[in-house]
């Protein structure tokens, strides 16, 4: 059964035990999203929580597996990690979307490639690998444009990869 | 004045050297003459090698390269993930870039650079709103109308849409939204296609002052989920042609409004399929007085679209029959990224690979003439008149 | 316009199957407009609090339909109609999304493929008249 209807039919049986019939049908929306799913983005920026970062040798490599379609320089070797943008950079709001396998437990996860923006070129550990990418035509997908390119201060510094949750078939 | 003081300067040390010869001491040299070169006669073994710069990337610039002499002829700047082009009579190199008031940072001020061909010097700008689409080296981030009197520039904000510029008067005369469709392909004087997700082209028709009188959509000729296409479309006499990851050839002809979509030819043989693929930055190039298509091509499978030619494979795009595969491993020269040919009868084909060499060879026999390391820091594009 | 079946209950009745609008908003959407639907000021239309709006009039539903996102989208258009229609219960904290009709298949099908000449043109004159009947989008972002 799938990690969607699972959230989905326990929440639906737990609320409905307790609410009116038009509560159930408002709230299944919260239900869908589910911490489970997609720990939300934060978007105020300046908000995000900033603490030291310790990345390991393999998020430094460019076969590190959620790395399955990032284009860029890897903020783990930039003073950041693969889930830390650098001090003093700004993490794009938008992002492109990746579907890595992750062979430790056999499962593909959804991953959130941000580009962290506001400084120029890191240039080291330059990383590109394009499973599941397409042109920029479908942008949801594409890792060649600069995605700095709705901050403030968009120069492009390196990119990260963040799991939003794991991929249903 | 320099050549006196060179003079006066050499004169000093002739006088006072200390120097003893065996035999009698040759005559000083003159006194030389500072001079700014010229680009020389123009051939069409020219070649404009885009260099992103991807370390440096606001450093980027533009090679011009002798494919003759292997020799660098000058330099343009280019900025920041530039959008670079030749106008249609070759004479203009026309960059949309980005700038930074503190070099990295700072106020952002996006600008159409028009530079002389005959001098590699900028002689104008267009200032642009601050959204041209910063995406890797294509030919169609930055085109020309046939006739020159339009360039149009993608703008992408993450919104879609394209400038459409003056460039004689330098002005910015319109914006057109392009539904989320990207890139610009353009045709004659007054029309314009972008690529969108659904697999169709949107085509929008401009009047004399750049403004929209009527757009279509065509019908739907890739599938983005099974087997999309390159968005790095090769230009035709008649239209452009998509290549797709999985080696189809779907060839559109541009010349009615409504684009006409041909039946799909393919580059690999049905046992090829899937193993054999186009690949790279800039996937093909023409020869169009002999309608030769040169395309690089490496074994690999699903996500290996940007990975560059071990192989070129030669096709007519007549006949569709491919005439020719030329390795390239054995120069030790990386893999073809990207491929142009020039027009003239005695055609060279370049090649840029992702190792920075500029390799060269005879477009008719695939013979080796030239390999030039490190042509820069990382050359993407390849551009000819 | 009020149908037998609303917004929530279709998607209650879709859960169990193969569809997944959550996942799809998440590849073909979020990117750009964001974890909570809230998109760019200036830059990317917010879908919270705005779409479930658009849904209450025809004109407004033709709007959302032809949308750059929506219209070029490679989402079939069965799927499209799962996004829009979880998107509309999910970010909405107006009890509207409880009466909404849902999009169908067809409806979207029937709409999509139109290009609007002025995505920000129409989408001013569409809120100005949902206004009048209601809890509106904002005109502008």
């Amino acid at each position: 059964m799938k990690t969607l209807d699972r959230l989905f039919e326990n929440g639906a049986r737990s609320l409905a035990k307790r609410t009116s019939r038009r509560s159930l049908l408002a709230c299944l929306g919260q239900v869908l999203t589910g911490a489970a799913l997609m720990p939300l983005l934060p978007i105020d920026r300046t908000a995000r929580a900033q603490e030291p970062v310790h990345p390991t040798p393999a998020e430094q490599k460019c076969d590190y597996w959620k790395y399955c379609a990032i284009d860029g320089f890897l903020c783990a070797c930039c003073g950041g990690s693969s889930t830390a943008c650098p001090p003093g950079t700004q993490p794009s709001p938008i992002t492109w979307i990746g579907t890595c396998h992750n062979p430790a437990d056999g499962r593909d996860y959804i991953v959130s490639y941000n580009d962290c923006c506001g400084k120029v070129s890191c240039g080291d550990c330059f990383c590109d690998r394009n499973e599941r990418e397409t042109p920029m035509y479908r942008l949801s997908r594409n890792n060649d444009v600069n995605w700095c390119m709705a901050n403030a201060d968009s120069n492009y510094h390196c990119s990260v990869s963040v799991i939003l949750g794991v991929a249903e078939k | 004045m320099v050549k006196n003081g060179l003079g006066m300067l050499l004169l000093a040390l002739a006088a006072g050297s200390k120097l003893s010869w065996a035999g009698p001491q040759p005559p000083p040299l003159p006194a030389e003459h500072l001079t700014v070169a010229t680009v020389g006669p123009k051939s069409p073994h020219w070649i404009y090698v885009v260099d992103y710069a991807y370390v440096n990337e606001i450093d980027s610039r533009v090679w011009l390269f002798d494919g003759d002499t292997y020799r660098r002829i000058g330099q343009i700047d280019t900025g920041f993930f530039p959008a670079v082009n030749l106008s249609p009579d070759g004479k203009t190199t026309a960059v949309a870039t980005t700038y930074w008031s503190r070099g990295g940072h700072g106020t952002r001020t996006d600008v159409v650079e028009l530079n002389d061909n005959n001098t590699l010097s900028k002689t104008g700008e267009i200032v642009i709103p601050p959204k041209h689409a910063q995406t890797l080296a294509m030919m169609f981030t930055l085109t020309y109308s046939a006739d020159g009197k339009f360039v149009y520039v993608p703008y992408l904000t993450p919104a879609a849409s394209f400038g459409v510029l003056d460039p004689a008067k330098k002005r910015v005369l319109n914006e057109i939204d392009t539904a989320g469709c990207t890139l610009t392909f353009p045709w004659g004087p007054n029309r314009v296609s972008s690529i969108c997700e659904s697999g169709r082209l949107l085509t929008v028709t401009l009047d004399s002052q750049g403004k929209e009188t009527s757009r279509t959509t065509s019908d739907a000729f890739f599938n983005v989920d099974e087997d999309p296409v390159f968005a790095q479309a090769v230009p035709l006499p008649d239209g452009y042609a998509f290549v797709s990851f999985l080696g189809q050839v779907h060839e559109i002809d541009f010349r009615q409004p409504k684009p006409g979509i041909r039946t799909p030819w393919s580059l690999v043989s049905p046992a090829e399929k899937g193993a054999w693929r186009p690949g790279g930055v800039q996937i093909g190039a023409l020869h169009r007085a002999r309608n030769k298509l040169y395309v690089p091509m490496h074994k690999g499978g699903d996500g290996s679209h940007k990975e560059g030619g071990s192989e070129i494979w030669v096709f007519d795009l007549k006949s569709h029959q491919r005439e020719a595969r030329w390795p390239i491993d054995s120069y030790k020269a990386g893999t073809a990224i990207s491929v142009q040919v020039s027009q003239d009868a005695a055609p060279l084909l370049f090649i840029a690979t992702e190792t920075s060499h500029l390799l060269i060879l005879e477009a008719l026999t695939g013979k080796l003439k030239h390999d030039e390391k490190n042509l820069g820091q990382t050359p993407q594009l390849l551009l000819n008149p | 316009m009020m149908r037998a079946a609303t917004v929530a209950a279709t998607l209650v009745a879709v859960g169990a199957q193969a569809a997944n609008p959550a996942q799809d908003y998440v590849l073909n959407c979020m990117g750009c407009h964001g974890a909570a639907a809230q998109g760019i000021p200036g830059k990317v239309p917010p879908l919270a609090n705005a779409l479930s709006r658009f849904m209450r009039t025809p004109e407004g539903r033709n709007y959302v339909l032809r949308v750059p996102g929506a219209a070029n989208s490679s989402l079939s258009d069965e799927q499209l109609a799962g996004v829009l229609n979880w998107l509309a219960v999910t970010f909405d904290s107006s009890a509207t999304a409880n009466q909404l009709a849902p999009f169908t298949g067809r409806e979207v099908a029937a709409l999509r493929r139109q290009p609007l000449l002025s995505v920000l043109a129409t989408r001013g004159t569409v809120v100005h008249n949902l206004a009048t009947t209601g809890p509106s989008p904002p005109s502008q972002y």
